[in-house]
């Protein structure tokens, strides 16, 4: 076969080797065409520009014709391949080599000729996008090995490789990690014996499905998806106090085994659904929004997670390595902008009702009582500034004070005992106090009040109808000179005494504000009965407040949807194109049509959730065996896309995906396949031979240690201690309370304030979509083993729980925490350290934080 | 899987390992490293004016905005968060300081004592004049949630230096407005590299109280080392029947490393132990004690250490820029007095000290209704400044330069972008090279931005 470098030595002195222009075309230019562009400048015209045809080359995209026949240089398409023109370089992945390069040119000098051929119809696509093919597991050598169809394709690879497989785990190891892989919990000492004195081949087999037919199954698995839904029971900013609804709905889909289908199916549109009103809790996904600018985040959730592709990366250009165009990521953005938020109340409408309307009562009296309390206020404060001379005098000790207010005294003597004063007015007092300096600043501080009221009422009227901050910002109000302001502010001001955003200097209240109980002394008896009726008021109406009705979050469509355009660049303010409501263009037959009615959700989940879509089956099935086997098929589980990795066992893939699909996505069905397998089986022991070729266990030849995630270490604490409340569903405690003693699923997960432990073992950023986490090994985790009063108190209860004579605990502990009898030496040491009575929670201690628990082999 | 030789081995050849990290959670993520050429910068103390800073009212001097006082900007008001008016002078004056002679206005006059030591870049520019983007930019470099902090960074090239403590420590009294947490992220990076957030209250003197689970209420000394030489043997039992796991070993080690950090935080964390004139120097505040802990962390090898002003978005003045007399003498104490101490210990060479703000303030007033006052000013995303000190950043500088009101960087205009490049380049990285491959592409702190500012590189 000829070489490249060949190739370009002959293509650049004898030309004529091909026989026609048409010919080189055919060998060496089309082949090019269709598998390094035509993923993107096909049908998807990323940057407005098609490469399949000759005419499409000539009319070119955003930045002009691509080909000039006859003159290679001063075609786009050239220059782009040379990575010479200074944006445009192609293919994204890497330039040509020299010698594909030059037969562009070539053929371009020859005029670019395009037969139209039969030839012109192969597209090959990149392999995830590619339809799941049907497979069948391969012939392998050694059969016997083979336990399940996984086996064969994971063996034909390691016999293809030369690399041969670890021995076994035992049983005990064995038993140990397919509870915790399943439920997130460690055996039960009686499940282990029982397996172990089983030797029918069933025995396995048994023990899975009793795995997967407990409620613990769902509470282990549907954390691998909340970490994708970015699920939370808070926002940055507020509270998402029902969220745990949508926590409970995925756990019971998983103990459901609810198709996968359906799963995707409910999450996008459970409303529209005929029979959706059970998972109406699962619309929760897309309101679960960290702040609110939800756009970026709803659709990359929404591809990243269903899909595995990065559509979120064309918010501002065409995705730069995937067919994605810009106008597709506007396409599904104007899916998610025809709907809104709503409340769905999980209570009677009468509850509903009566709740809103107590609710309002209650708020009507409050604000009765507080506009009150502020017209109080005011107006006795400018009684009292109405007396500022008489007050100053006395003060300075120039006049008496008998009736006078005393704490209103006390407060002028220490205004005017101040030397940080932010306004000027007060200069003439200092210098020379007296009743005329007195008297001349009482007036200014009339005149202020009259003004300040003057520019209160023009601002409420211009404003009338913004409430917040940022509404408010583009209102223009009267405002005031700033000296004039800090008297107002000293004399009459509420002080402003928390809150982050300092814009005021009164930090303290002023000398003439009174409000709340301190105003009444000033008022005759009519008003103070007055405003006691109110306070009566307000309280009989809160008691009458019945407690708020619970509510799921959920989207619903616009009575219209919206016309979305195309952002250019990302920005708002230059509106391109209209992107119609429609699904991605490269996993569509052809042109994707266009969704009529309503928002397009369920349109958008039937496409996402078909046997015909080439990545949903796929992305699932490698997220399910990335948790099984600490790595996927493919590694980067959220990126199928051309930067993604490539799958280690494309067939396996497809195998599996096909299987997923022929048994109704039932995602049991596929984690019962996968651990009853031999490469599940594995012991995790090294095989020097293997760790050359393949240091990265990339081809499976033997298990993953793995150190408990967050969730399994705290759930396997509380279990060996006997405390673990295995109660389900419901509202979320933080898990640092005391007394939280549940499942660590049902804590309570916040976004701003992650809790200490699971941010310490590796828990992902609840903000963004996580498709895996990262264990790590850090010293501050050894910290909360060692001190967390967690972990002293369940060591007490563990140490407790223990029972009969030395001996006779230390094996109960070790069956308890490591599904075994201890060994001579380890008994030794266990009755060594315990040889007083108060040191057995040390001693649970430090078993709990030990690796033996922390890690399963 | 990577053996205990490997992992020495990548070690040994310094850089090597940040490639592999993925790959090594469980190894030595937190080994010290040597970046990708020598330089002088080895930490990074980030003090974050949080809310944004008027650069026009301390380091960037317009007597053009005095002269057109009230007049309309003959330039324009460009889009800012709210709505603006007319030219405002500065109410603070400013004067010349130092050998550099540098313009310095009377809120920071210890900041002008040491004017010669700093590098204030007066061109700066970010996106967005809103504070989660802009803080997000300044923090992470990215406008939106999902990528990992500065420090994150630093700490994932560099490593740290004392593995008795965290590699990146945060301070800040309470949250900064959100994103809060956000600010110092590890993202997608492992989460060793997160920063631990310390919340350094003014009452706290007791370091127990400042760091969780630091210290066992019921074990004294002796019967915790009784207990941890129980769990090493056991450890060591389970390893020996596990040969060649890296990180089962690692996992031996960082049981002893947390043993050993117990009294080294204890110490570290311990403001008692500073003299009485070092802590008056730094101040009482809470930003002024964060900087002095800060030097202390620098001090015993902590890699980034991250100080906010304060909780929530203290300098955001809108309604009255004369607010900015409350906050700026404890940031003008801690600061200089940083400065100064670490310079005073030779530290100064070898740690970059980071001022900045989000943003920078209107020259405008802004004339919305909130507080009756307009005396304050919007947030400027267009120029701003940051102070750069140590580390190899030359001193006694002014980097390029806003218009004559302070709207718009012209000269020498930098971003955040650039700020972050050079502030790897100081400690020795390509900021295009310091990358993290994550779900199928390579991310790095300057996104896909970025040019160093060789400029006041020393």
């Amino acid at each position: 076969m000829t070489g490249p470098r060949t190739l370009l030595v002959l293509l650049a002195a004898a030309p004529a080797l091909w026989a026609s222009p048409e010919d080189l075309f055919e060998s060496r230019v089309r082949p090019v065409l269709a598998s390094q562009c035509s993923a993107c400048h096909a049908k998807t015209r990323m940057g407005g520009l098609r490469l399949d045809s000759r005419e499409a080359l000539l009319a070119g995209g955003n930045t002009g014709p691509a080909l000039v026949p006859g003159d290679p240089d001063g075609s786009l398409l050239v220059q782009a391949l040379r990575y010479e023109h200074a944006r445009l370089r192609m293919p994204p992945a890497g330039k040509l080599d020299a010698a594909a390069i030059t037969a562009f040119e070539e053929w371009i000098r020859a005029g670019a000729p395009w037969p139209e051929t039969a030839a012109a119809a192969a597209d090959p696509l990149f392999w995830s996008f590619q339809p799941v093919r049907r497979v069948e597991p391969p012939a392998v050598q050694d059969r016997k090995w083979v336990r399940s169809p996984v086996d064969a394709f994971i063996l034909a690879k390691l016999e293809e490789t030369g690399l041969r497989p670890a021995p076994f785990a035992g049983r005990r190891e064995w038993i140990r990690r397919v509870a915790f892989d399943l439920t997130g919990l460690p055996p039960a000492p009686e499940t282990v014996d029982a397996f172990l004195a089983d030797s029918s081949p069933e025995a396995a087999a048994r023990v899975v499905d009793r795995l997967l037919a407990s409620p613990r199954y769902g509470e282990r698995w549907a954390r691998m998806w909340l970490d994708l839904a970015r699920h939370a029971d808070d926002r940055l900013i507020g509270a998402a106090p029902y969220a745990w609804h949508y926590r409970d709905w995925v756990i019971r889909a998983f103990n459901e085994d609810m198709p996968y289908d359906r799963f995707i199916t409910a999450q996008l549109a459970a409303d529209l659904l005929p029979d959706g009103r059970r998972d109406l809790a699962a619309l929760t996904i897309f309101t679960e929004s960290p702040s609110e600018v939800t756009d970026d985040d709803r659709v990359d959730v929404l591809t990243r997670g269903f899909l595995g592709l990065t559509v979120a990366c064309a918010q501002c250009h065409d995705h730069k390595y995937d067919p994605v165009p810009t106008r597709d990521y506007y396409s599904l953005l104007g899916i998610f902008r025809s709907t809104r938020n709503r409340e769905i109340p999980l209570a009677p409408e009468a509850e509903v009702a009566a709740y809103r309307a107590r609710k309002k009562a209650l708020d009507d009296w409050q604000s009765d009582l507080k506009q009150y309390q502020l017209t109080e206020s005011m107006q006795v404060g400018e009684m009292l500034a109405a007396q500022s001379a008489r007050y100053m005098l006395a003060a300075a000790g120039m006049d008496d004070a008998a009736d006078l207010d005393r704490e209103t005294l006390d407060r002028w003597k220490r205004y005017l005992a101040r030397t940080d004063r932010q306004h000027p007015y007060l200069r003439a007092w200092d210098a020379a106090p007296g009743r005329k300096a007195a008297e001349e600043f009482q007036e200014l501080v009339l005149a202020v009040i009259r003004e300040k009221k003057g520019v209160d009422a023009y601002n409420r009227a211009v404003s009338l109808g913004f409430t917040t901050g940022m509404m408010l910002g583009k209102v223009v109000g009267r405002t005031m000179d700033r000296a004039k302001f800090m008297l107002w502010q000293d004399l009459l001001a509420e002080g402003n005494r928390g809150g982050g955003v300092v814009n005021s200097n009164a930090t303290e209240d002023g000398i003439l504000y009174y409000k709340g109980q301190t105003v009444e002394r000033f008022l005759p008896d009519q008003r103070r009965r007055h405003l006691d009726g109110l306070r009566a008021r307000v309280e009989a109406a809160r008691g009458e407040v019945p407690p708020e009705f619970p509510y799921l979050l959920a989207i619903e469509d616009l009575p219209e949807p919206v016309k979305q355009h195309v952002y250019v660049r990302g920005n708002p303010d230059n509106p391109g194109e209209v992107a119609p409501r429609r699904f991605l263009t490269v996993l569509s037959k052809g042109e994707p049509p266009a969704y009529g009615s309503g928002s397009g959700r369920l349109e958008l989940a039937r496409a996402i959730a078909s046997r015909d879509n080439p990545l949903t089956a796929r992305v699932i099935v490698n997220r399910i065996w990335q948790q099984h086997f600490g790595q996927g098929i493919v590694r980067t589980p959220s990126n199928f896309g051309m930067n993604g990795d490539r799958p280690s066992h494309p067939e396996l893939l497809d195998f599996l995906a096909g299987r997923l699909m022929d048994s109704g996505w039932s995602l049991k069905t596929l984690h019962r396949e996968i651990v009853l397998s031999s490469v599940y089986g594995l012991s995790a022991e090294g095989v020097a031979a293997n760790e050359r070729a393949d240091a990265d266990n990339r081809l499976l030849w033997r298990a993953k240690r793995r150190r408990l995630e967050a969730e399994s270490l705290r759930d396997a604490v509380l279990a060996a201690s006997g405390s673990l409340d295995l109660s389900e569903g419901g509202p979320p405690l933080p898990l640092a309370d005391p007394g939280n003693v549940r499942r660590s699923i049902y804590g309570f997960i916040s976004r701003g304030k992650t809790d200490p432990m699971l941010m310490l073992f590796d828990f992902p950023n609840p903000n963004t979509t996580a498709e895996q986490r990262v264990p790590t090994n850090v010293p501050s985790q050894r910290l909360f083993l060692l001190n967390a009063e967690f972990m002293l108190q369940q060591a007490e209860r563990l140490a407790a729980r223990l029972t009969g004579g030395p001996e006779a605990r230390i094996r109960e502990a070790y069956r308890l925490l490591f599904q075994r009898l201890p060994a001579e030496a380890e008994m030794e040491a266990g009755l060594a350290f315990t040889k007083s009575e108060g040191r057995w929670p040390a001693y649970a201690q430090a078993l709990l934080a030990s690796n033996e628990f922390l890690y399963v082999d | 899987m990577l053996t205990r030789r490997d992992i020495l081995r990548s070690v040994a050849n310094g850089f090597g390992l940040v490639g592999l990290a993925q790959t090594l959670g469980a190894g030595a993520p937190l080994a010290s490293r040597q970046p990708h050429f020598a330089a002088k910068a080895k930490h990074v103390i980030f003090l974050y004016m949080n809310g944004g800073v008027s650069h026009v009212d301390s380091f960037d001097p317009k007597p053009m905005l005095a002269k057109y006082d009230g007049q309309p900007s003959p330039l324009g008001n460009p889009k800012t968060e709210r709505k603006t008016g007319n030219l405002m002078a500065s109410p603070f004056a400013f004067s010349r300081h130092g050998q550099s002679g540098l313009e310095v206005s009377e809120l920071f006059p210890r900041a002008a004592s040491v004017i010669d030591d700093v590098c204030v870049v007066r061109s700066v520019t970010t996106d967005i004049p809103n504070h989660p983007p802009a803080m997000l930019m300044l923090s992470n470099g990215r406008n939106v949630l999902g990528t990992p902090s500065l420090g994150s960074w630093v700490t994932y090239g560099l490593g740290t230096e004392n593995q008795n403590l965290p590699g990146f420590v945060v301070l800040c009294p309470g949250k900064p407005i959100a994103p809060g947490a956000e600010l110092w992220t590890s993202a997608f990076l492992p989460g060793v590299y997160q920063g631990t957030h310390i919340q350094n209250v003014k009452d706290t003197d007791d370091p127990a109280r400042l760091i969780p689970f630091l210290r066992n209420p019921r074990l004294d000394a002796a019967a915790q080392r009784e207990q941890l030489d129980l769990i090493s043997r056991l450890n060591a039992a389970h390893h020996e029947m596990r040969p060649g796991d890296a990180e089962l070993e690692a996992s031996i080690q960082s049981m002893e490393i947390a043993y050993r950090m117990q009294a080294e935080a204890m110490d570290a964390f311990d403001l008692r132990k500073e003299s009485l004139s070092i802590r008056e120097a730094y101040g009482s505040s809470d930003f002024g004690r964060g900087c002095l802990l800060a030097r202390r962390l620098v001090e015993r090898g902590v890699r980034c250490v991250q100080v906010f002003y304060g909780a929530g978005q203290p300098w955001d003045h809108h309604a009255d820029i004369m607010m900015h007399q409350k906050l700026a003498p404890a940031a003008d104490q801690g600061f200089a007095a940083l400065v100064g101490d670490l310079k005073q210990r030779g530290l100064l060479d070898e740690t970059l000290i980071f001022f900045a703000g989000e943003f920078g303030r209107t020259p405008t007033a802004e004339i919305s209704v909130r507080q009756f006052l307009q005396n304050g000013r919007d947030h400027n995303p267009y120029g701003f400044t940051v102070l750069l000190a140590g580390g190899g950043v030359k001193g006694g500088m002014a980097y390029g330069a806003t218009d004559d009101f302070g709207w718009h960087a012209v000269d020498r205009k930098v971003h955040v972008h650039d700020v972050h490049a050079t502030m790897l380049h100081l400690l020795g990285f390509d900021h295009t090279r310091l990358t993290y491959h994550y779900s199928g592409r390579d991310f790095r702190l300057t996104d896909v931005e970025g040019e160093v500012i060789q400029g006041i590189v020393a």
